[in-house]
């Protein structure tokens, strides 16, 4: 059997997180914006007030920008995983590979091929149909969204699927069980509406700025009221949400929770404190030092006062069983692919479950190969290998809890803009507005250590307890992963650098550049053309 | 006509009532997000709505009105 | 026949259409961005070029996209294995789809002359590079490609990249799909834009018509003397869609043939292929562009038809284990996952075409250059 190339392995991971967490940096603007451009349209189409048409084109040129790179970054994820993640795609590609299918189908398409009549339609359609084409262009961004977390959360729980002898994969057995299961739904909506509130802090932030230098003054109140507004319900619900996949986690995965708590031993009830800020040290297994607040972990996270939640030792005790019985498991399996005799198969299904935990230990195994362990050394491999259940943990513990302070700032941030901007008293308040303004780049900040909690928190999994991470990745040279990187790593700053400069550049010149010039006077003056009742005040 | 469009707009209540239950049933936080979002869109143009109003409501007053 | 090979030959057949939806849509917009530099010789012509796809290049892209899922999905194995074995081509390749979208959206953001002059450099490369890759990776998998798989179902690839990308049969195939690109860029464009583009988006696209033409009937020799590969055994088509066994596989020169040997009426294959390549040129030569464009359809289902009859049942041939060749058979998703995918894309599909050519609707009509250029929000 080849040897494994661990660095092979880290450089594939370092690509696939370089290039997911890049694409992420615009999918949560995409996801939020459409819905802030379909509700500032559905204002335009009700009251027929022409700043409403200026505000979904102003904003819709920042998501135009935007989306060009969503959707250029998303096809390297759809390519990743087969040029880099062969195993993975072979095993799980039979579930994973059909949420992404309808993803295209669904969702990709819509948005794909509506987000240009929304470009190019206005003259061609009438106000109504273009609302729904926006709405479609929205719904669309954020289904295709749906049908990637689906797919995510079958890697973390993968319900709806069994291993096959057979075929040497898991195969897909349950539609309802993936689309259903309470990780993905939670998954999605967390993800969402955690792009919502991006979206609605791009908006305050850039109207702050706006309002800061007493320009666009009319244009930029109502982009920040409806910001504001959009972002605080946004904001309630991603820690609602939130709340809710860590309870999922709890159930499901509980080495990731462990993780994300800092939990070396299993808690005691109620007393327990949740660890505000810690050093986890992942080689002597514990933390260095910790600031806690009492009687809060258990009720947050199990939402009662006396379960105990499995410590990250006692979660390795608890796998060492099942190591010993996944490597019996491994070594079945390959006999039976020799022989295809029913009493290797009936040896495997006896230890079926823990095949995972087999295919885990084949680092520490002599030449990597699980089915030829001596008895003497069985031992030693299986204490060699528990550690390896688990996750990261310093990584895991703060990005999970930098995201949390920052959902806990925007949440202060959206309570005190919208309680201002209702009452109309925004202009006097500079200091919030500079901090509107600098905020801006924060939720990206949030989500993607969101994303690093998750994703890091499932390791050293692909497929949660069945196929682990080291075995996923393609069996490629090292110098074909130095030139892939070295390719994306010029390309993708490139685009950063276009898409920021595009960005500022728009964003400096205001809603008045795309069309006849109006400042507040000349809206005033087009007001009084068109009659409505808003003509004098200023 | 009218007798036709009133039969649509049942159907679309009776898919609509449907759609709810199953969701709500299978996936409530699906259910959730559907409800959230038109809700978010509707109190967050009401806002913008508003603004219009306490402005027009402010004719005259000011030249400079704070917004 | 048992369901389950139905079903697999049902997906083949949807991933074929897929091929040839790729080859047309994208390979248009593709041949846009090849002779953008060519037909625009001013910022403003390019710029109509541009906008003449404008609306529609990015529902286009997405036949790419659902090609890649589609190929996910159904047949995980084939995905697994192709994109890894094609690492340095389909990174390649990837780079210049990633570029194309970026290309599009920020072009004309700006106004700077080498701002402008740099994205029309990469329109060239990303609409020539992805189109001679899409027919160079046909030419490989005909040839045949080293890799097997070990006892745990990962792939380990026998061979260089270098014998994939320095290959004569696969720079044709290669050079045959970009030809076949720059015919339906340039047929589109006559039928939007107006002098002086149109009369020289004509004559590249008689050019495009005529080269892959030719190619086409170099290609075809090369095929009947090349390596085929030939089931030794009987096959179970039902099988467990496992690479690892159940297939008996040899290489025969000529073996390519064997299927058009065994159903004559194969022949139509190749022969409807070339004659849409001549008689699109003919047409559009005439000026009958709308007739013109849709002969195109028939040469991408004249092309992809030749080399999917010859190859069935096989997807990628391995030339160092070859009982270990992908084959339709073996390469599937279950039996559950391709029902369900069936399912969704008999509800989809037609919802798409729907709303699809309802956006062609709303945007038809000729793209004027005076238009375009007082338009902020064009391209």
């Amino acid at each position: 059997m080849d040897m494994i190339n661990p660095t092979v392995v880290d450089l594939s991971r370092f690509q696939f997180a370089l290039t997911a967490l890049y694409h992420f940096m615009f999918v949560p603007l995409t996801l939020g914006l459409t819905f802030m451009l379909a509700a500032m349209e559905t204002v335009y189409v009700v009251t027929g007030r022409k700043i409403y048409k200026d505000m979904v084109l102003f904003w819709g040129k920042l998501f135009g920008i935007n989306f060009a790179l969503g959707v250029a970054t998303g096809i390297t994820m759809e390519f990743e995983f087969g040029t880099n993640w062969s195993m993975y795609s072979r095993f799980f590609g039979d579930m994973f590979g059909t949420p992404l299918a309808i993803e295209g189908l669904m969702a990709f398409f819509m948005e794909s091929t509506f987000v240009g009549l929304m470009f190019f339609g206005w003259d061609r359609l009438s106000k109504q149909a273009h609302l729904a084409v926006t709405y479609l262009v929205a719904l669309g961004s954020n289904l295709s969204a749906l049908w990637i977390l689906i797919a995510n959360a079958g890697m973390n729980v993968p319900h709806g699927a069994h291993f096959d002898p057979d075929t040497m994969r898991l195969q897909f057995d349950s539609f309802v069980k993936l689309i259903f299961s309470p990780d993905a739904q939670a998954k999605f909506v967390h993800t969402s509406v955690a792009g919502y509130v991006s979206a609605a802090l791009l908006v305050m932030g850039v109207s702050a700025f706006y309002l800061l230098r007493g320009q666009h003054r009319q244009f930029a109140a109502r982009s920040f009221r409806m910001a504001a507004l959009f972002g605080i319900i946004s904001t309630v619900a991603v820690i609602t949400l939130g709340d809710v996949l860590g309870r999922e986690d709890y159930m499901e995965q509980p080495t990731k929770i462990a993780a994300i708590e800092g939990l070396w031993h299993t808690s005691k009830p109620p007393y327990e404190p949740w660890i505000l800020a810690a050093l986890p040290d992942d080689a002597k297994q514990e933390n260095h030092f910790e600031i806690g607040v009492p009687f809060v972990l258990t009720p947050l996270i199990t939402h009662d006062f006396n379960t105990p939640i499995r410590g990250m030792h006692e979660l390795e005790d608890a796998a060492a069983p099942r190591i010993e019985s996944g490597i019996a498991a491994v070594s079945a399996l390959r006999r039976y692919q020799e022989t295809h005799q029913q009493a290797d198969l009936d040896a495997f299904k006896a230890h079926e479950a823990d095949l995972g935990f087999g295919f885990l230990a084949t680092r520490h195994a002599p030449n990597q190969d699980v089915t030829a362990i001596p008895a003497d050394a069985l031992q030693s491999v299986v204490e060699q290998t528990k550690p390896d259940i688990l996750p990261n943990v310093f990584v895991t513990f703060w990005s999970f809890r930098i995201m949390v302070f920052l959902a806990l700032y925007f949440f202060a941030l959206f309570a005190i803009s919208a309680y201002l901007s209702l009452k109309n008293k925004l202009e006097r308040n500079k200091l919030i507005l500079k901090a509107c303004m600098w905020s801006i780049p924060l939720p990206i900040l949030a989500t993607e250590f969101g994303w690093i909690t998750a994703e890091a928190g499932r390791q050293p999994w692909t497929v949660f307890n069945t196929l682990p991470t080291f075995l996923s990745a393609s069996t490629h040279s090292t110098s074909y992963m130095v030139f892939s990187l070295a390719g994306f790593a010029l390309l993708y700053s490139i685009f950063i650098a276009a898409e920021l400069y595009l960005m500022f550049k728009f964003a400096r010149l205001g809603p008045e550049a795309h069309d006849a010039p109006h400042s507040d006077d000349a809206y005033a003056a087009h007001c009084a053309v068109v009659g409505t009742p808003h003509a004098s005040g200023h | 006509m009218q007798l036709l469009r009133l039969a649509g707009l049942a159907a679309v209540l009776v898919v609509s009532l449907l759609f709810a239950v199953f969701v709500g049933d299978q996936g409530p936080w699906y259910f959730a997000w559907v409800i959230g979002t038109i809700m978010i869109i509707l109190i967050s143009g009401a806002g913008a709505i508003l603004l219009d109003a306490q402005q027009d409501g402010k004719i005259g007053s000011s030249s400079d009105q704070e917004v | 026949m048992e369901l389950y090979a139905l079903l697999k030959l049902i997906w083949a057949a949807l991933l074929c259409v897929l091929l040839i939806g790729l080859g047309l849509m994208v390979g248009m917009d593709m041949g846009v961005g090849t002779l953008l530099r060519f037909v625009g010789r001013n910022d403003g012509e390019r710029r109509t070029a541009l906008n003449i796809i404008g609306p529609h290049w990015d529902g286009n892209q997405v036949w790419f996209i659902l090609g890649g899922g589609a190929i996910f999905a159904a047949f995980p194995t084939l995905y697994a294995t192709s994109f890894s074995v094609f690492y340095v081509v389909m990174i390649l390749l990837l780079f210049s789809m990633i570029l194309r979208p970026v290309a599009f959206e920020y072009r004309s953001k700006a106004d700077s002359h080498l701002w402008r002059a740099s994205w029309d450099w990469v329109f060239l490369v990303s609409g020539f590079l992805p189109m001679f890759i899409y027919g160079a990776a046909f030419g490989n998998i005909l040839h045949g490609v080293g890799y097997h798989f070990g006892w745990t179902g990962q792939y380990y690839q026998d061979s260089s990249f270098f014998s994939y990308l320095l290959n004569p049969f696969a720079i044709l195939c290669g050079l045959m799909s970009v030809a076949l690109s720059v015919y339906q860029g340039g047929v589109m464009l006559m039928l939007r834009a107006e002098n002086p583009i149109h009369d020289r988006a004509r004559r590249y696209a008689l050019r495009g018509g005529l080269t892959a033409a030719v190619l086409f009937i170099i290609g075809g020799f090369f095929i009947t003397r090349m390596q085929g590969f030939v089931f030794t055994a009987p096959v179970d088509p039902a099988m467990p869609a496992s690479p690892m066994h159940g297939q008996h596989v040899a290489m025969v020169a000529g073996g390519w043939l064997h299927n058009y040997a065994a159903h004559p009426v194969l022949w139509l294959l190749p022969l409807l292929g070339l004659a849409s390549m001549v008689g699109g040129t003919l047409a559009a030569r005439m000026n009958k562009v709308i007739l013109a464009w849709w002969i195109g359809l028939g040469s991408w289902i004249g092309t992809i038809g030749t080399v999917a009859a010859a190859m069935f049942p096989f997807f990628m041939p391995s030339t160092t284990t070859p009982d270990q060749s992908l084959t339709i058979w073996n390469s599937s998703a279950s039996a559950y996952g391709l029902t369900c995918m069936l399912v969704v894309a008999l509800i989809f599909v037609p919802i798409i075409l729907c709303y699809t050519s309802w956006c062609y609707y709303v945007m038809r009509g000729k793209v004027h250059t005076a238009d375009i250029v007082n338009d902020s929000h064009s391209y």
